[in-house]
This record gives C-alpha cells, structure tokens and sequence, in this order.
C-alpha cells in the first residue's frame, strides 16, 4: 500500500546533486524483449500454489523472510470481493463459501465474482482513471460533455465481456478502422478525447496553433504512458532527458495522432457485432433499389426539368416576411412599417447600410409578440478577423436581453448565435467564413419554441442544430438593430465592421426549404403526380416493385438499429486529415525544422517503428498503424505494461512501483522474472484480462494474511517482497458504494446515462456544476456512473483521493487527512446512508438488539461482533440510537480498511 | 534488485521511502505540527497571494509611462502587428489615472489605488513580466501552476507539499473566493493537481458550512456526538487489539482528533466580530464596496495567525458581460475604478495590520494578475477607444512583507509599456522567487509523477535575487 507520507518524504528527502547525470539507452530492460524465465528453486515446495508463488518466494527467502500464513476464509471473500467488484461480499455469501467443503470452494468464489457485472464496473474506473476520464472540457467555459458516458459504459461492457487486451486497445485507438461501421469502433474512440480541451480560442494564429500542440502534447502523453508505459510527451521541446526517446520520436508519435479531434459522433443507426456486416448488406441493398428507382426516374425528370425551364417556371416562392429591407436601395421596410434609424456613424448609401465599428442602426419597438423567429441578413465584412460584432439582433429595449447573428465572438471566423450571457448560446460547429470579405453572404438562425437552434448560411445548413432555452419578447418591449450585438450605444467588441445588404425578420420559424428559397438557391421542383404522368407503364410497374423492395430492406434495417438500443451521441474522435506533421524546434509553432512521418518509437528495436507510410495518409490510416505497432506481440511493452497494472491494483503496489513509468525515472522491477512470466502467461492465455486476474488471485501470494510481523517490518517495512497482503483503505468510489450496498440502497442499474449529482448552471459563459444532494434511489447507483464533469469535484470523493480528471492518474494516492475524517462524520450522505442502514436492521432483524447488531457487522464487516463490541454498542444504542451506531461504524477502521 | 548487495543510490532512496513509512506515520500519530523542510534559511514562513482576475492594466497602475501622454491618440508604431486575443488594435491611449510618487521611496503608483500608495516603501514591484499566453485561463493557470493545461499543482499546493502544516486546527492552504462568485474554471484554480489531496486548496464559504463538512449536515445532540467519538475510538481500538498495531490505522484514529480540534478552530476564525469596532473598519467593512474583500483580507490576518501557511485571496469572477473582474475590453475606466475600490483600502488595512503585529516580515504578500492590458486600445481601426485588451508581453505584479525589498522597482517595460525591456521576468522566475524566500530551492522541491520529478518551475526558473532585501 501506498502512503501519502512516503511519497512526501520521497520527494522531501532530497535528491543530490548528479542523480540524474545518467539515462537509459536502446538497452534499457524494458525494450528489450521479454525474457521465458525459469521457475527459480525454492526450499519450503509446498507452499507453491502456482508459478507466480515460486518467483515471490523465491526472494522472501534469499532475504530470510517467510510468507505470511493463509487469511481466514472470512478476511478472503472480503478481499477478493472488493478487489475483483469494489463492492463488499452479502452475509450469505460469506456464509456459503464458510460452510462450502468442496477442494475448489476458493476458485468458486473467484468465478464467481468475475461473472459478475460489477466486475467491470470496478476495473473500468480503474481504466478511466488512468485515461483521465473527465465530462466537461475544463478551461475557462468548463462546457459540460453530455455524450461521454457511452466511452465509460464501453469499457464497463468490454471487461465484463473479457475482449482480448489487444483488441480492447486498437478499438480505443482505431476502432473506426478496425471495426467499420459499427457504432462500439467510434465509442471506443472516447478514449482518445478524455483530456481538457479549451475552447475559447483566441484570433492569434501563434496562439492558436500553440494551444493545439498543447492538446497534442496530452494526447501523445496518455497514449504513450497508458499502452506503453513511456513519458514520449517529456520530448517535446527537445530529446528525453532519460529515455532513448528523440523529440522526432515524439514528433512521429504526433503525426501519428494529429488527426484527432474532438466532437460528437452520431450514432443513430449504427449496429454492433454481427449486425455491422448484416446492415452493411442491407445498406448495399437498399442503395441498389435507390439507384434502381432513380435510374427510371432521373431521365424522365431531367426531360420535365428542361421543358420547365424553358417554359419559364421559377423555383419556389420565397416566404413572406414579417419586416424586410433592401439597404442598397433605402432604410424602409418593404414589408411593414419599421424604418432603420441610423446611429452613431453608421451610414446608408447603394452598397448597403456601412458600418464601420461605432455605428449602427436600430428599428422602433415592434408591435407584435414574438415567439418563434427567423433572423435573416446578407452581410459583408470588412475583415474576417473581426470578433464579436451583431449583424442583427433582436434584443430588448433595454439592449440587454437579446438573440443576434453574431461574427467571430467565441470562435475566429465562425457564425454563432450570440445572447445574453451566452445563455442560448452553444457552436454550430459551422465552418470558418472564408468568403465573406469579398462578397456578401446570407447568414439566418431559426429560433424554435423546443428551444432548438439552427443556422444557416448560403441558404444550407451551417453546422448542426442544437438545443438551449427559449427566449420571448411582448410587443413594444423589443426592438430590431443591426451591427451591435445589443446595446443601446456603440461599444467596442460588439460592433460589427462591414456592409450590410438586406435583412428579413419572421416572427416565425422557417423551415429549410424556405431558408434555401429566400436565399435564391432553391431549386424547380418536379412533382410526383409530373413524374407519374410521364413515366411509362412498364417503367411505372418496375418502379412499384423496387420501391416495395425498398420497403422491406428499410424495414430490416430499423429492425436491426432498433435492437441495440444506445445513446444517439458519443464525445469522440473527429477525424480530420492532418496536414504533414512538423519538427518544432523548442516546441515552439514559430520554429518548423523539418517533417516527419507517422512513425512508433526507434529505440524498441524488436519492432519495425516505420508505419510505412507518407504524411498524405489518412488520420485512419495512422491511426490503425500506430494500433498494430502498439499491440504487435513483439513489442516488449505491450504485455509488461499492461500485465504490471493488473498486478499493481491486486496488490496496491506493481511490481514496477511506477505504472506509467517503464523507463529511467521509473522504479526498476522488484521481481523482473516474475514480470516477464506474467506477460509470457498473458499473451499465451489470448491476452484474457479475466484468465490473468484469476492466476493472480489463487496464487498463495495472493491469500496470505495482512497481519504485520517484526521480522517482515525491520527487513522489508514497505513489503515490496510481498512477505504479507497490505491492508488497504477503500479506494472513494468504494467507500460510496460500500456504504449503499451495507445500507441496502445501492441501485445495481447497469449502463445507461449515469447519475447526476450535480446543478449546472451557466454564468458569464462559464459552466459551475454545484453539488446536489438527493435521497433518490437512481442517485443511489455505483459511483462510476456519476456525471463527472471537470471541478466539480465532491467532497465526500475528492477527500478521499478521489483524482483530479485533468491528470493521468495510474496510481491513487491513500492518504490520512482531519478532513476525511470530517467528511466521513459529518457528510449529508454518510448521515442519510447511515438512517437507511438502521431502518433496514430493524427491518431485516426485527427488534432484538443483539441480532440487529450481529447483521450490522455481517454487513459491514463481514464478520460477527465479538463479545467486547457487544458490550460497547449496546450501551451506546441504548442511549444514542441505531443511527447513531450505524454512522459510527461507518467510520471504523474495520469497514474502512480491506485485510 | 537486490536489497542486500551493492544497490544504486536511488534505489537505496526508493527503499528507505518504504522503510520510512513507519516512521512518517508515527509523526503524524503525535500530531505535532512537521518541522518546515527548508534547504536554506526561510524569509517567510506563510504566503497570501492576492489573485487579480481577468487583467490589471499595469500601465494604469504600478508602470508609469509618461511617454504615453505623447502617443495619445496615436497608432502603434511597431513593424509587426501585435499579437492580442481580439485582434483589434486602436490607437494607443495614455494612463487614465494620474501617477504620483510615494513614500520615502518615491516610488510610482498611480491614484487607481490611493490606499495602496501608502503602503509604496513595502512594495517590490516587478515591472517587466511576461507570459506566453494572453487567454485568461490558460494564463492563470500559468500564473498558478507554472503551466497552461489543467491538472498540474498550484503553488499553494506546493507550498502545503513543501513546508506541511503549522497548524493542525486549521487546513494548510486556504481559499477566499470573491463574494461575487468563483472564477472560470472554478476549484480548478486550487486544485492540488497530482498532488496529494491533503494539499488541495480548501475554500471558505460564508454560509453555515464555512468549510465542506465541518459540522454534521443534520444536527445530531452534543452528548450523542460526544458518545460517538468515544465509541469509535473503543472499537478502532479493540480493532487494533485484535489484528495487531498498523500505522495507517494509528494515523486515522489520531486524524479523528484531529477533525475535533479543527471544528472548534474554524468558526471562531471565521468570527469577525470578535474583532474591535476600529480594526472592522479600517478594512472597509462598514462600506458597501469594501466589505466582501475587506471581511476576506481580515480573515486572511486571522488565518495567518492561527498557522494557515497559505491564503489565496480571489479578486473577480468569471468572464462575461456584465463583467465582474479586471477584464476592461470596453471601458477601463468604469471597470478598474469599481474593481479597485472593492480592494484597495482591504489589501493596504492587511499590510499595515501584519506590519502592526510585526507579523509583516515573516508573511510575503504577493499581489498579481494573469497578464497586464495594451497600451492601445480595444478598438476597430484607428480609433481611440476606451478599452484595453490582453498584454502577455509586459505586465506588473508586486511583493510585499518577508524578504521582498520594499520600496523597489525591478525591470521595466518599452516606453509606451507595450513589451517587457530590461530584465524580463517570467512566471518561473517569480515562483522560483516565491519558494527561495519560503527557503526552498524550486530545482529541489520536487514530486515524481508519470516519468518526471515534476517541479513549479518545470524546467525553468531563476530566483530574482534584486527584489530580495
């Protein structure tokens, strides 16, 4: 187990001057192939369970040490119960494996609680830790990422299913490749995009680019310490200090993940397993009926188009607005009777109304209620680096409550919504203006009473629709402007510099035909009753019997997107092709020195690190490169790093004692045969996380006692030749869900959105997520499911060293703090879990004092009470209460520590 | 590895952090306060650390610039175009508050901060910072933890690391938010990053619960609380009786103590009234604009007296419009006058209290803003506006109080106060500045996490040894 205090006095005891004038070469042992280790001897035979106990006890008794006696079967089912699912063992669990005399009662316990789903829902925060899993982007606006949850529930599914580690690997870093088409391979992806992205992003160029290697840098960095247990990220700015890692190494890594970027993917109508390859057919199918049917139809229409043209027939009415101007030809309202005044600087003439940053030009109040609304203008700019001017705004008379097409604010070069305090405002994700500096262009936003949001530009959709509040304005408190974002003076970065051509209001929602009609690229319609006139009857005939076959491929398709019900959204990868990757000379963007290639690292020499690929191949492409270089069974890494984890959270300490860390600031193997065998037996066994865990939990290693001895303590205090089983505290999600399974309310609701414990709120466009306390039984679910977005932090969790999500944690921290104590004390929910706990004692164990305490500890300890606590807690409870008892117990060192 | 034979000197290190781990937790079992970590001798023994949020224009404030009465109204006359976060470059504007020289020293402080400028003979100023970014985010996480990205240590963290606790009624590292609200980013700006959670900063709410979980969340009968404490010591140590003396067991039954202590420590600190009627109002907390940071600077005094080895002091809160912080894009004026009336007499009131306490030089003061503000002004084109935008490239922070040369300007900025000139300070510089009068060596205090002996300074750093007295 680790300390906190050890690792304070680890960095405190100062390092002296030189200790790091040495580093590791190409021969460093952790590139170096692993080695088949023999079974070294050892004297006391029978204590060997399996190979892992030769290897331990092998050095115990070079330095004169023996092995701890076995743990009583009740200190057993405890560990493994919350090493294996994080969740204690029932009383009649405990009681059937006491009175179980079958030779392989042991094993069956183990098989048990692998078969269980709570089994991954344990190792997977173990994963996400080490990911840095987080829900919200951080940074200043801290948006919250409401579609990350399928990336969590994967992993869950994925460990429960036991997938190959290797497979479980590529899918998180190209199962958009690997698996085409089916929704897990762009799920899995989530992994790539856990870390804090800022998306306030400045006009700079420098800047810009600087925060993306930044991003990079934290990409290359999990990616790198996670599946590899290399620190590539320290050469970013020039070669590792330590390890044989070039900075081109880093830069190749880069390239290799340099098209990642983060976003939403849709997964509607996506299938999973054998499904992908049965939708893919019946996606073939349906495409062939389309082209079947259009194939008849399109030289038909093409004809009926032609003569319609020539005829002279327009294309489809543009929608009557409820105010519109042409600004080249005046300031009146062609429509109704809401004149433009001009204010401040802004001027009129035949190019439009010209605005150039201190003016700009405002309706009176208009007459009517406005619900729904469609703001619509043909803008041109005076640059496009602009940031933060209206186009034009709907707002309130006061010119503070407002919606308005707005320019560049939070994003360079982007339309957005604008409103007050950002409160309906999210990105389009639209892309970057390119054209409006030369001619004017339409922009229109559509404002939905669901709340829903939609931009357009040049008549089609600009980015996506998305959904926030709804904003009302009464006659005559409102008011049109154009060139401010709201205001009633002129103001710096709300002005807008430009012309302004025309613009319509609607007091209406428009739909996307008639947006493309009012902005001239809708096109002449041909009608079906047209088409069918003209078609022959042999073609009309053809074209029924396709179209009923359309039907039925249709119809397969929903049966099968409708089976495996999941979220519609996930927060992933973005796949974008990146530009050729550059050396930067110190880091910096200013300093390209050269390209590289989406390359692995040389100095693992037992695999080729040439991708065989060019700087024009796609980010898929690299992607499932660098996924095969990760997890080619020849690359020494790939086992040891992972076989080490798994050892580490068995035993709270790995046998490399720095599990993102294999190189030369790492701590070197405390049993190095015994490593390498457990990689040799993980890759034999098909790299089966399940087969590795249940080979370490039999082993005699494994079910030794924790309790301490001097002889163990004066040779080895921090027991790194594993001479006894550390106790250890419970990690904080353990805690919670400990105290819920003990108090009867956990909610065992695998999967789905998660719980949410927080009020989010916006302020100033930043997003504050304040702590909310429910007694809800769908509050009530395993911790790993809770929402958990960046600084939100809880203090009931974070006291007990819950991590900060923003840094990759491989390893907690067990610390002893007065304010855990407070929290475990005094915390709204120890206290409420604690009534709950009474209440079921008292239902479960009837009135009688003695037996409500026997099934108290049952639960909570998993032992009886002995006759001392008896005593104790009768006298307690007699004047204070079983709530009072229970909060109690909830704080002892017996619930809250794992022998 | 072998224990016994000829080990290197760094797993010997390795080795006897494990072997020391008894050791380590019987301190904490006596619960005496550690004694301070300190590679040389210490300046200062606790830090406030008054956070500026949003920009303070230092050309309106500590650097004066009288050339810049010259260029008023005139563009910038750089070859390059300046690099700013809007990307709107007005004309450039001269100071809107006169400067006037102060103290024995003479030292320039503008009439922004009249109570301040009394305070002038106490104050190193440094007048020639940079940052490499002009994002307020990114750039107060700079300030705060030496790099842009979340997840790392702030220095408050570091210091708590570095130097442990005086006190174990009270946390070693405290926070007091600005009353308006917590600043973008939230508890990011103490978080403790990789660091252990013991060191994360722990905020002071005004409400009943000064601190999460002081007090039971329902309330339970001071005789029943009392039984409780008492029964859960019986059993840890019938527990202990049972399978044997663990340290880590030891170290919570003395944690629960601990807690005791701290409940009864904290609402008495949090207690102003228990302050005479003239110290109250001589930090503003008779006055409307003053009382929020005032209570706050004053429960700063009362912390440090009872041994918080850290108190971070939040001036504004999140951005956006209407603004509640030091982001003047649109009107310097209205802006900076309302945000400085809001701390200048609180902040003066706490030097000149520690000072009266002699407690001013043993306490380093340090007063700083992400990044300063252009000398031209946000504005589209040529035009003179009101407004200044983000300026990464030269900026102004001050220190006061244990070790810092009172009465001092350091560095300077180009003549309009565009660029840092002379002696360019970066935040590396000031941490590692920050640390050698705490008496640490920022190279040497370190915490291994992922393959690096991280460090505040990352791997940069230079103390500013003219700003020590």
């Amino acid at each position: 187990m680790r300390i906190f205090w050890s690792n304070i006095l680890f960095a405190i005891a100062f390092a002296a001057p030189g200790f790091a004038a040495k580093k590791g070469g190409a021969d460093w042992w952790s590139l170096q192939q692993v080695k088949r280790p023999e079974l070294p001897p050892v004297k006391n035979a029978k204590w060997v369970r399996n190979p892992i106990d030769a290897f331990v006890l092998s050095r115990l008794e070079a330095n004169g040490l023996l092995p701890a006696p076995e743990a009583s079967r009740r200190t057993l089912i405890r560990r493994l119960s919350y090493d294996l699912t994080g969740l204690p063992p029932s009383p009649e669990e405990v009681q059937a494996f006491l009175t179980d005399k079958a030779l392989n009662a042991y094993e069956k316990v183990v098989d048990r609680l692998l078969d269980s789903p709570h089994y991954g829902e344990r190792w997977a925060r173990h994963w996400l830790d080490v990911v840095h899993f987080g829900e919200s982007h951080g940074f200043e606006y801290n948006q919250p990422r409401n579609n990350s949850w399928p990336y969590r529930n994967w992993v869950i599914r994925a460990l429960n299913a036991d997938i190959p580690y290797n497979r479980f690997v590529k899918m998180q870093i190209a199962g958009d490749m690997i698996e085409p088409g089916s929704a897990d391979g762009i799920i899995a992806l989530g992994c790539l995009v856990t870390g804090p992205h800022n998306t306030t992003r400045p006009s700079n160029d420098t800047m810009r680019k600087t925060m993306r290697q930044d991003e990079v840098e934290d990409l290359v960095g999990m990616v790198g310490q996670t599946f590899l247990g290399l620190t590539i990220n320290c050469a970013r700015c020039h070669d590792h200090k330590f390890d044989p890692i070039s900075q081109k190494d880093y830069y190749a890594m880069a390239a290799a993940l340099s098209g990642v970027n983060p976003g939403d993917r849709d997964l509607r109508g996506l299938a999973n397993g054998a499904d992908v390859a049965a939708l893919q057919k019946l996606r073939a199918q349906e495409s062939h009926w389309l082209k079947e049917i259009t194939s008849i139809e399109d030289p038909v229409r093409n004809k009926l188009l032609k003569s319609a043209q020539k005829s002279g027939r327009k294309g489809p009415t543009p929608p009557r607005p409820d105010a519109a101007w042409n600004f080249t030809a005046g300031l009146t309202d062609t429509i109704g009777n809401l004149p433009v005044l001009l204010k401040g600087s802004a001027k009129q003439n035949v190019e439009g109304l010209i605005l150039d940053g201190r003016g700009f030009a405002t309706t009176k109040p208009l007459p009517f209620d406005i619900a729904e609304k469609t703001l619509e203008v043909w803008v041109k700019l005076k640059n496009l680096n602009q940031r933060g001017g209206g186009a034009i705004t709907l707002q309130d008379n006061q010119g503070v409550v407002f919606d308005s097409i707005v320019f560049g604010e939070r994003e360079p070069k982007r339309w957005m919504a604008g409103s007050n305090g950002f409160t309906r405002t999210k990105s389009f994700t639209g892309s970057e203006e390119t054209k409006a500096a030369n001619q004017p262009v339409h922009v229109a936003i559509v404002y939905r009473a669901d709340g829903s949001i939609t931009g357009y530009r040049d008549g089609k959709p600009y980015g996506k629709t998305y959904k926030t509040g709804f904003q009302k304005f009464s006659a005559s408190t409102a008011h049109l402007a154009f060139g401010i974002r709201h205001g009633t003076g002129a103001g710096n970065n709300r002005m807008l510099n430009g012309f302004i051509t025309g613009a319509r209001f609607y007091a209406r929602a428009l739909s996307a035909k008639e947006i493309a009609a009012s902005a001239g690229v809708g096109t002449i319609t041909i009608s079906e009753r047209e088409l069918a006139t003209a078609l022959t009857p042999t073609q009309r005939e053809a074209r029924a019997q396709h179209a009923r076959q359309l039907v039925t491929v249709r119809s397969e398709i929903q049966a099968i997107t409708a089976k495996a019900p999941q979220a519609a959204r996930v927060y992933s990868v973005v796949s974008r092709n990146p530009e050729a990757t550059q050396i930067l000379d110190r880091g910096s963007v200013l300093k390209p020195i050269g390209a590289v290639m989406p390359a692995g690292i040389d100095a693992i020499k037992s695999v080729k690190s040439d991708f065989g690929l060019s700087n024009k191949a796609s980010d898929g492409q690299r992607r499932k490169k660098l996924a095969e270089w990760i997890t080619d069974p020849a690359n020494p890494l790939f086992g040891r790093v992972m076989a080490n984890r798994i050892w580490h959270y068995h035993f709270g300490a790995g046998l490399v004692n720095t599990p993102n860390d294999f190189g030369f600031s790492g701590t070197r193997p405390s049993h190095p045969d015994l490593l390498d065998h457990l990689a040799n037996f993980f890759e034999e066994k098909k790299w089966s996380m399940k087969t590795l865990h249940r080979y370490i939990v039999t082993s005699a290693t494994y079910r030794q006692d924790s309790r301490s001895n001097p002889e163990g303590m004066a040779t080895d205090a921090g027991n790194r030749l594993i001479w006894r089983v550390s106790p250890r505290r419970l990690a904080a999600e353990e805690l919670r869900d400990a105290m819920l399974a003990v108090s009867g309310q956990l909610n065992t609701q695998l999967g789905g959105a998660g719980y949410r414990d927080v009020r989010e709120y916006k302020f100033k466009g930043s997003h504050f997520y304040d702590i909310i306390e429910q007694n809800k039984a769908e509050q009530f679910r395993r911790t790993i499911y809770r929402f958990s977005p960046r600084g939100a932090r809880r203090n009931l969790l974070d006291t007990f060293d819950c991590p900060d999500s923003s840094a990759l944690a491989p390893d907690r921290a067990a610390t002893t703090t007065p304010l855990q104590s407070l929290a475990l004390m005094n915390n709204r929910f120890v206290l409420s879990q604690s009534v709950f706990f009474a209440k079921r004692l008292s239902e479960d164990a009837g009135e009688d004092i003695r037996a409500q305490l026997t099934l108290a500890h049952e639960l909570a300890l998993n032992r009886p009470a002995d006759p001392k606590e008896l005593a104790l807690a009768e006298a307690f409870i007699a004047d204070h209460g079983l709530d009072a008892y229970c909060r109690v117990l909830f704080n002892t060192n017996a619930f809250l520590y794992v022998r | 590895m072998n224990i016994t034979g000829d080990i290197s000197r760094r797993e010997m290190l390795e080795w006897s952090t494990w072997g020391l781990t008894g050791a380590a937790l019987t301190s904490l079992a006596q619960a005496g306060p550690r004694p301070p970590a300190s590679h040389f001798p210490a300046r200062a023994k606790r830090v406030v650390h008054v956070v500026l949020m949003g920009g303070l224009s230092h050309i309106d404030s500590f650097d004066y610039k009288p050339e810049l009465e010259k260029f008023h109204g005139k563009p910038l006359q750089y070859k390059e175009r300046p690099a700013t976060f809007f990307n709107q470059i007005g004309l450039i504007r001269k100071n809107d508050w006169p400067f006037r020289q102060h103290g024995q020293s003479g030292l320039w402080v503008a009439d922004l901060f009249p109570h301040l400028a009394t305070c002038a003979d106490e104050l190193a100023v440094v007048r020639s910072m940079v940052s490499t970014s002009a994002n307020h985010t990114p750039a107060t996480f700079e300030e705060l933890t030496g790099f842009q990205l979340n997840g790392f240590p702030t220095m408050g963290s570091w210091v708590s690391y570095g130097l442990g606790a005086e006190t174990d009624n009270l946390p070693t590292y405290v926070v007091l938010p600005d009353a308006r609200g917590y600043p973008a980013g939230g508890t990011i700006n103490w978080s403790n990053g990789f660091l252990p959670s013991a060191h994360q900063g722990v905020a002071f709410g005004n409400g009943d619960q000064i601190i999460p979980d002081l007090n039971p969340a329902q309330p339970i009968p001071a005789n029943t609380e009392s039984a409780s404490r008492r029964l859960l010591n019986a059993l840890n140590l019938n527990d202990q009786d049972r399978f044997g003396t663990e340290d880590a067991l030891a170290a919570r039954m003395k944690s629960h103590e601990l807690a005791a202590r701290m409940q009864l420590t904290i609402p008495e600190v949090a207690d102003m009234d228990r302050e005479s009627a003239v110290t109250r109002e001589s930090y503003g907390l008779n006055k409307n604009e003053t009382k929020d940071f005032g209570r706050n600077c004053l429960m700063t005094r009362r912390l440090l007296e009872k041994g918080v080895r850290f108190v971070q002091l939040i001036s504004g809160g999140s951005f956006g419009s209407p603004r509640i912080n030091w982001d003047g894009h649109e009107d310097m004026r209205r802006n900076h006058n309302r945000e400085a009336a809001r701390i200048d007499q609180p902040v003066a009131a706490l030097i000149k209290d520690l000072k009266a306490r002699g407690m001013l030089e043993d306490t380093l003061i340090l007063f700083t803003s992400e990044f300063g503000r252009t000398p031209f002004t946000q504005a589209g084109g040529s035009k003179l506006g009101t407004g200044r935008d983000h300026n990464m490239y030269g900026f102004s922070l001050w220190m006061a109080g244990g070790g810092a040369k009172g009465g001092t300007a350091y560095g300077s900025t180009d003549e309009i106060g565009w660029k840092a000139a002379d002696k360019p300070v970066h935040w590396h510089d000031f941490h590692a500045t920050v640390l050698h009068l705490l008496g640490m060596d920022h190279e040497r205090l370190t915490f291994y996490h992922n393959g690096i002996q991280r460090r505040l300074t990352n791997v940069h750093g230079n103390v500013i040894k003219d700003i020590i007295s």
